[in-house]
């Protein structure tokens, strides 16, 4: 139930950021896993379920994997299911992802993207979400802890729209841990944006149907084109559900956002919180009389190639900026839209891991990489960023 | 082409549209078959049935299977030598159920709740003579008279009974009992000439003229003789003639110390009489010690009630002298001949010896008066052949058993036959044929685990004391768990065991009974294996 | 005669795909004819799995879910918890897994359901193997059984699992078998009744795997039982044990009728019968401490 009567303006990192957003929405169940950095989430929760504002069955099961079947066998019962993890979580949640997505389940997960082992790290780093791109789940990327929230609100609608289940994430410390006003939303309008959920089938007495049994190989390959179908219909709900909430509370989300990169002769694409930094170097560069720009892709699973091919059309150079490694290929961004961009008219294209395990980026870098790569022709290995 | 396609996540279907009966390669086939007992009783009763019944409380159920084969119970439950506790399968568990002493719960029941037989469900043309009115002309005219055939009865006493009356003792047949199972079997309508002898073939052979058919069930009457025994002596008494006598009357007949000949039934019963007259008494018998033919409890209690026994012994001589009468005797080794009723007695070197007693009882047995009936039914050995024309024979007079269940069972089926011939419609006794169920087909994880429900004797001083009965009936209770003892072989008992242990539900209740649903039966056989009875089999079966 | 007082409610069907003559489908139709229709089921990769049918044909009348081998318990907890928020907080949550996914990959989460005290009822079947991939060892394997991958007799004993789940204090721990139903379908209705944890543990010899005659897997579970190898029991709170059947037979008629021993020599046969005997004792020791 929302207590809240006004809009709200507090300050909020990241993780309660997104407690706030879950609280709001007041999902049935929620197993959860505390891992660094995710840990505050659980925490916020736990002390919004005692002050008795948060009506929720929060689960604290022995290890991530059993909290995603949690999750997935609730989630099969129709009730809406959340649950947040990081880096190792995840992973040990991986067979997990698949079968959440297999079967259809509109479950939220909030990650909270940290380098995974080995080494040890808790750095911010996207290779864990990424990693798990071909899971089936749709993957939202957030630069802010106010995005962070309103991401996890809409998530919940995309989710229960196409049956899919959906992943937020966003970087360790950089968002998760970092502070900034946020506002908060009255508890009626998250109602009003959230229909009540929506279920094609679940696990009822009533209907006596079971889920997931053995299938055959034409069933099999039907499950994934119907998979295939409702991804292909998951960018437009989320424009919807960002054009929405714009409606609802004045912040207003897309695919991708572009920040003054119309009329660029280079941008900068990146996701998560690396657009912070590269928001500050495009205006230096742009002062300096370099047009630079911005393309932060948010949604990157299903990845907005339409958007993407006509925002970066015209644009004569793109640098891809990478907080993540997939060993023996490079960035992934950069190789998705290398592979996005085949074909079709688009810039030279340039990718770098830059921030790999959490290494700062400061803005004179990239100031000085534009500077250095604007001409450059397109280089088809990847590039560490010193 | 749009088609509409289930979930290719969500059952939508039974799994009943799988027929695994295709993967058979057996069928459990649901038939009783014959218990050991009902295979070694001589009246084929349908022994599991009735016990069933008596385990269930339905007494009078009981009574009407037991009856169908026997109208005997309460007698046979006291005398018969129940060869069914010795087929009976319990015995490799533990110890044989109690079936005799069952049957005379039974039995006794009956008479103390006054039930009487239906009358014949109508009437048939047919008229049958029985002549004999011991066990074996008593049971023909039972099951001659309820199919509906009009029956007369020549007894050349003047009381019903033959051997069952005048040969058994009270205390192991009480008069009461007699006359009740007798006057029940009369009742059903049964026209008696008693004490009217037919006296020869030619008698015979008018009657066969007069009747449809006749039952010839005179008995073995001709005491057989030892050698070297003047029977005319006044210390010679006809055992016969001693047992079918009051006790005034046999008082009489012998002195202080009587010697009875013999090892069986008969000898014994000569033998305890004469105890419960006050006599010293030894019976001396040219059978081992174990291989007496009387019965083991007869040999039994015979000792307890102070009977001496002599085994392996023959008597040569017997001299009266004043009131004593002296025996001379040798031990022999003895065993039986090439032919029923022959035997084999080899005296041992220097083993005589000599007794002295009062009264010598012969007691070994009757033979045939073949002589009587020759002229129209021919000899089979000792005994009449089975069947001259429209006359048939039953019971000692056909037969060298000399058991009276046995007589009963001739009676019956000579009486199925003459139904068969005379009333084809009219019901006949229910029998059961083909091999019996063995042990190893009994599951016993589910029968009763109880130690048996044993008959008491009456304590020995009142025993001595007078002629009441010597074994005491069971008590219902005690009634009721022995008949729990029973494995009710080869029998359906309706214990649904198939219904439950089947993991494919492929076998439904009928109430009573079940089928087997084929389009599911794999053929396991766990149905055949949990039975607890024995009455299912598997089958062989390719579908 | 004790007959089991036995009416299907039609809640397991026909044309399932066990093998003739399985006991594990046999207790499953007890199992699942006695909790009723008002039951939501988790099954883990097992043979359970299979006899529940493959897509699209079920042959249950309660839905179930078909986990992942090590989930069976972690998803009865949010079966159970989904179905509370909808308000169907009496619906009864079962979990069916075999030993592999109970002793061993399915553990920790059993573990972890058992010390919340989930409201489920979590049945083990326990064929003493991964008999669904063709029978190899699992913890649950006896010590001297012979398996696809102890082809010589597994060297170690049979995880205690009674014990471990004792200690975790939950309200209700049994053992069943096929060969006394009316002690199971008793089990189930009481565990059915209790709000907390109920783990149900099942002996299941396996035809092919333990080699066993397609009309005697009664029978050899009716010899575990008898022989004290696999005692029917009940453990309340964890504390409180009940040790219902009596140690009336030797192991050898059990050993025998099945093929997992057949390479054992006289000298080992003694020792295990030492080690059953000890086992039995040691119940029985737990028995008698039992708190009033």
């Amino acid at each position: 139930m929302n207590t809240m009567r006004n809009d709200d303006l507090q300050l909020l990192n990241g993780n309660h950021a997104v407690a706030w957003g879950v609280r709001l929405v007041g999902p049935d169940v929620a197993p959860v896993y505390p891992i660094t950095p995710q840990t505050p989430i659980l925490e916020k929760l736990i002390a919004f379920q005692s002050e008795g504002v948060f009506d929720c069955d929060l689960i604290t099961p022995e290890s991530e994997h059993s909290a995603m079947a949690a999750a997935v066998a609730a989630s099969a019962t129709g009730a809406r299911v959340f649950t947040a993890t990081s880096s190792q979580g995840l992973m040990l949640m991986h067979e997990l992802l698949h079968y959440a997505s297999g079967a259809r389940l509109p479950i939220v997960m909030f990650n909270v993207n940290r380098t995974p082992a080995a080494p040890w790290g808790f750095w911010p780093d996207q290779s864990d979400s990424l990693s798990q791109r071909d899971t089936g789940w749709v993957q939202l990327y957030s630069e802010t802890p106010q995005e962070s929230l309103d991401s996890v609100v809409q998530a919940f609608r995309i989710a229960e729209a196409c049956e899919l289940p959906v992943m937020v994430n966003h970087d360790a410390f950089y968002v998760s841990h970092s502070v900034e006003p946020v506002s908060v939303p009255p508890g009626e309008v998250v109602d009003d944006f959230l229909p009540k959920a929506r279920r094609s089938l679940w696990l009822d007495t009533g209907i006596g149907r079971s889920i997931g049994s053995p299938a055959g190989q034409e069933t099999w390959n039907r499950s994934r084109r119907e998979m295939d179908e409702a991804m292909g219909r998951v960018e437009g709900l989320s424009r919807e559900a960002g054009a929405d909430w714009g409606a609802a509370t004045g912040r207003a989300y897309d695919v991708i956002e572009q920040y003054r990169s119309d009329d660029a002769e280079l941008v900068f694409v990146t996701m998560g919180s690396m657009a912070g930094t590269v928001r500050e170097a495009v205006d230096r560069l742009r002062e300096s009389g370099l047009a630079a720009g911005l393309i932060r892709v948010r949604l990157f699973r299903p990845l907005p190639l339409d958007a993407l091919r006509a925002a970066l059309a015209d644009i004569p150079t793109a640098l891809v900026l990478d907080r993540n490694f997939s060993p023996g290929m490079g960035g992934i961004l950069h190789q998705e839209l290398a592979a996005g961009l085949y074909g079709h008219r688009g810039p030279r294209l340039h990718g770098f891991l830059a921030g790999v395990g959490g290494l700062n980026v400061p803005v004179e870098r990239l100031e000085a990489l534009a500077h250095q790569y604007r001409d450059a022709a397109p280089t088809n290995k990847p590039i560490w960023l010193e | 082409m749009n088609k509409q396609l289930f979930s290719p996540l969500w059952t939508h279907l039974s799994s009943e549209g799988n027929k695994t009966g295709t993967w058979r390669a057996a069928l459990p086939i649901y038939q009783d078959q014959p218990s050991p007992c009902l295979g070694a009783c001589p009246v084929n009763g349908r022994i599991a049935t009735w016990i069933g019944h008596v385990e269930t409380g339905d007494l009078r159920a009981a009574w009407e299977v037991l009856c169908d084969n026997n109208p005997f119970p309460a007698i046979a439950g006291r005398i018969c030598h129940h060869p069914c506790e010795t087929a009976c399968n319990r015995v490799q568990l533990d110890e044989t159920v109690g079936i005799c002493s069952l049957e005379r719960h039974v039995g006794d029941t009956a008479l103390a709740e006054g039930w009487g037989f239906a009358a014949p469900a109508r009437e048939h043309d047919g008229a049958v003579a029985v002549i004999g009115g011991g066990p074996a002309g008593l049971s023909a005219a039972y099951q001659l008279r309820r199919a509906g055939l009009r029956v007369t009865l020549y007894e050349a006493q003047e009381a019903l009974g033959g051997l069952m009356r005048y040969g058994i003792p009270s205390y192991r047949l009480a008069r009461e009992v007699l006359e009740g199972e007798i006057d029940r079997i009369t009742a059903l309508g049964i026209e008696l000439r008693l004490g009217v002898e037919v006296a020869d073939a030619g008698a015979l052979e008018t009657l066969a003229g007069e009747y449809d058919a006749v039952f010839l069930a005179t008995g073995a009457s001709l005491p057989k003789r030892l050698p070297g025994l003047d029977y005319e002596a006044d210390f010679v008494v006809d055992s016969a003639a001693f047992l079918a006598a009051d006790s005034t009357t046999q008082a009489a007949m012998t002195g202080a110390h009587v010697l009875v000949i013999g090892g069986g039934s008969a000898a014994m019963d000569v033998a305890r009489t004469a105890r419960r007259l006050g006599r010293a008494v030894t019976v001396m018998a040219l059978e081992a010690e174990g291989t007496l033919p009387a019965q083991q409890v007869e040999l039994n209690e015979a000792r307890e009630e102070g009977v001496g026994f002599i085994t392996s012994a023959m008597l040569e001589t017997a001299r009266k002298d004043g009131e004593t009468v002296t025996i001379s005797a040798v031990r022999v080794t003895f065993g039986p001949g090439d032919r029923p009723g022959q035997f084999q007695v080899t005296p041992v070197e220097n083993s005589g010896f000599s007794l002295d007693v009062s009264t010598i009882i012969p007691a070994i047995g009757q033979d045939v008066d073949l002589a009587r009936w020759g002229d129209v039914v021919e000899a089979a050995g000792p005994v009449l052949a089975p069947r001259a024309g429209r006359i048939r024979t039953g019971g000692d007079v056909a037969s060298m058993e000399r058991f009276v269940t046995q007589a009963i069972g001739m009676g019956k089926e000579a009486a199925r036959e003459i139904i068969a011939e005379l009333a084809p419609d009219a019901p006949r006794p229910a029998t059961m044929g083909g091999a019996v169920v063995d042990y190893a087909r009994i599951n016993t994880a589910y029968q009763v685990d109880a130690a048996r429900n044993r008959q008491a004797d009456a304590p020995l001083d009142a025993r001595l004391a007078g002629f009441d009965e010597v074994q005491q009936p069971l008590s219902a209770t005690e009634a009721q768990r022995e008949a729990s003892r029973c494995f009710s072989c080869g029998s359906c008992i309706n214990c649904d065991n198939c219904y439950l242990y089947c993991p494919d539900m492929a076998i439904n209740r009928l109430f009573p009974g079940y089928e087997v649903k084929t389009d599911y039966c794999k053929g396991c056989g766990l149905c055949v294996a949990e039975c607890p009875t024995g009455a299912i089999h598997m089958q062989e079966d390719a579908p | 005669m004790d007959i089991c007082q036995y009416t299907d409610q039609g809640q397991f069907r026909s044309g399932h795909a066990a093998c003739g003559g399985c006991v594990e489908a046999l207790t499953m139709r007890v199992i699942l004819n006695e909790i009723g229709p008002d039951a939501v089921g988790v099954v883990a990769p097992s043979c359970t799995a299979i006899i529940l049918g493959g897509h699209p044909t079920s042959s249950v009348r309660i839905p179930f879910i078909h986990g992942l081998i090590e989930t069976a318990a972690a998803m009865g907890t949010g079966v159970k918890r989904g179905l509370n928020a909808q308000g169907k907080s009496d619906t009864t949550v079962v979990c069916f897994a075999g030993d592999g996914g109970t002793y061993d990959i399915g553990i920790q989460a059993l573990s972890s359901a058992a010390e919340r005290n989930e409201d489920i009822l979590y049945v083990c079947f326990d064929n003493e193997g991964y008999m669904n991939t063709g029978g190899q060892k699992s913890s649950s394997t006896p010590h001297g059984a012979s398996t696809g991958s102890t082809p010589l007799g597994k060297v170690t004993a049979k995880k205690n699992l009674i014990e471990i789940l004792a200690a975790h204090r939950i309200p209700y721990i049994a053992t069943a078998s096929p060969s006394h139903l009316a002690d199971l379908a008793a089990k189930v209705k009481k565990a059915k009744a209790i709000r907390g944890m109920k783990v149900l543990i099942v002996v299941i010899p396996c035809l092919p795997g333990w080699g066993v005659a397609d009309n005697s897997a009664v029978a050899v579970s009716r010899l575990a039982v008898e022989s004290g190898v696999f005692p029917l029991l009940e453990v309340e709170d964890g504390l409180k044990y009940s040790i219902e059947s009596d140690k009336i037979r030797p192991i050898d008629t059990y050993l025998a009728a099945q093929k997992r021993y057949r390479h054992l020599e006289a000298g080992a046969v003694s020792a295990l019968q030492g080690e059953v005997d000890a086992n039995y004792a040691r119940l029985k020791a737990l028995e008698a401490i039992n708190p009033a």
